[in-house]
């Protein structure tokens, strides 16, 4: 079971838009931290993810595990928040 | 053989992608009624909703961001029907009248077929590109691009994407060598905005100079080495972003009768018809395509009016 979910974004990344459309369809609620608004918060998506990529979405599961989803990638996205 | 018509689902058009091309197709088609669903694997909008700006495309005299221009075409084409479904055509086998589509969903059928897969934007094949691919080494400067506030970057290319995104790039990075192989080939209007960044020192123009090899520490990029005129050239930049030119997205036909030319582009008669009855192919994807955003559009419209000739069972024959 997925407890919350975090995606970090810029305004100008398309691929964010698929991720929050994707979620959005498979009625998730997620949390957004917004790169180009918060760019202190930059370090931090590059230490989860280990890349300098957005999007970046984290999968917090209830026994607290974390997935990590680098990119638009639906086949690790979908089956990480089923 | 069994009548697999009966157990998988059937539509009157699937079309393969949901870029300009795509979406454009899809208004035309479903604005007659036609029942449309469309696939897409990456993003809606193709490589036109990852681009920063786009100043050619009629009817928007200030320009619009490929993001909203992506997000307009999508909402046109949903409000008369079509259905966009997120995940990935793998093959398409000619059954006749109906052409059975395998794709991530499972298999479907569907009377006619339209290829506009477009193409991605081609590596340069160099060491360290792949190694430090999204640690250094990016293709979408509107996606990755905001790691690199104050920071030192090489873009790679001299067309019309790299001058742009190299444009777009000046509003995080200290500063940016542009590394063109041989000579600047984008439009004299983007040169001309190009010479403005050139002049205020924010990029530097290498032309003849190759890009050669990708470094780096601690699993980022640190170095790019270049060759120009003959002697070695290094960079210590913290990022290489990469616009050299484009790849068709044609792998999962290479096994199908559609027919590609030697780059990998779909062939395909005066109606935009591939060498199987009932699939089109427009846009980037076509061999022949001149790879703009509004021909594009224009091809998809062409497509889709091909397409309802074929379906009323007016097609021309095919003259490939």
């Amino acid at each position: 079971m997925v407890k919350n979910i975090t995606i970090f974004t810029t305004n100008t990344c398309a691929y964010c838009q698929m991720v929050k459309k994707y979620l959005g369809a498979k009625g998730h609620t997620y949390e957004e931290v917004n790169l180009d608004e918060h760019p202190h918060r930059q370090a931090e998506a590059t230490r989860l993810s280990g890349a300098m990529t957005t999007p970046v979405t984290i999968v917090t599961r209830e026994d607290d595990s974390q997935e990590v989803i680098v990119g638009y990638n639906l086949a690790k996205l979908a089956p990480a928040v089923a | 053989m069994a009548d697999t018509t009966t157990e998988i689902p059937k539509h009157d058009v699937i079309i393969v992608g949901a870029g300009p091309a795509a979406l454009t197709a899809a208004i035309y088609t479903t604005r007659e009624d036609i029942e449309t669903l469309l696939f897409e694997r990456g993003v809606v909008g193709g490589l036109a909703a990852v681009t920063d700006k786009i100043d050619n495309y009629p009817g928007f005299p200030d320009g619009v961001e490929g993001l909203t221009l992506a997000q307009d075409l999508q909402k046109q084409a949903e409000r008369f029907g079509a259905v966009i479904e997120l995940g990935e055509i793998t093959a398409i086998h000619d059954e006749g009248e109906y052409k059975r589509i395998e794709s991530t969903s499972g298999d479907m059928h569907a009377r006619a077929v339209l290829i506009a897969t477009g193409s991605d934007y081609k590596k340069i094949g160099v060491p360290g590109e792949q190694e430090f691919y999204a640690r250094g080494v990016h293709y979408c400067a509107t996606c990755d691009g905001a790691f690199y506030r104050e920071k030192k970057l090489v873009v790679v290319g001299g067309g019309n994407s790299a001058v742009q995104e190299a444009i777009f790039l000046t509003r995080f990075a200290s500063h940016i060598d542009l590394l063109v192989r041989s000579t600047i080939k984008a439009s004299d209007v983007l040169q001309q905005e190009l010479q403005e960044y050139v002049d205020k020192g924010k990029i530097t123009i290498h032309l003849n100079t190759t890009t050669d090899l990708i470094e780096g520490e601690d699993k980022f990029v640190t170095k790019v080495t270049g060759t120009k005129d003959g002697k070695k050239i290094e960079f210590d930049v913290d990022g290489v972003f990469v616009f050299v030119g484009l790849e068709p997205n044609s792998e999962f036909v290479k096994n199908s009768a559609v027919l590609l030319d030697e780059i990998g582009f779909v062939t395909t008669n005066q109606d935009l018809m591939t060498a199987i009855p009932g699939v089109f192919a427009c846009g980037d994807i076509r061999s022949g395509a001149t790879m703009q955003i509004a021909s594009a559009a224009g091809e998809g419209a062409t497509a889709a009016l091909k397409i309802r000739e074929y379906l009323e069972g007016r097609a021309h024959p095919i003259q490939n």
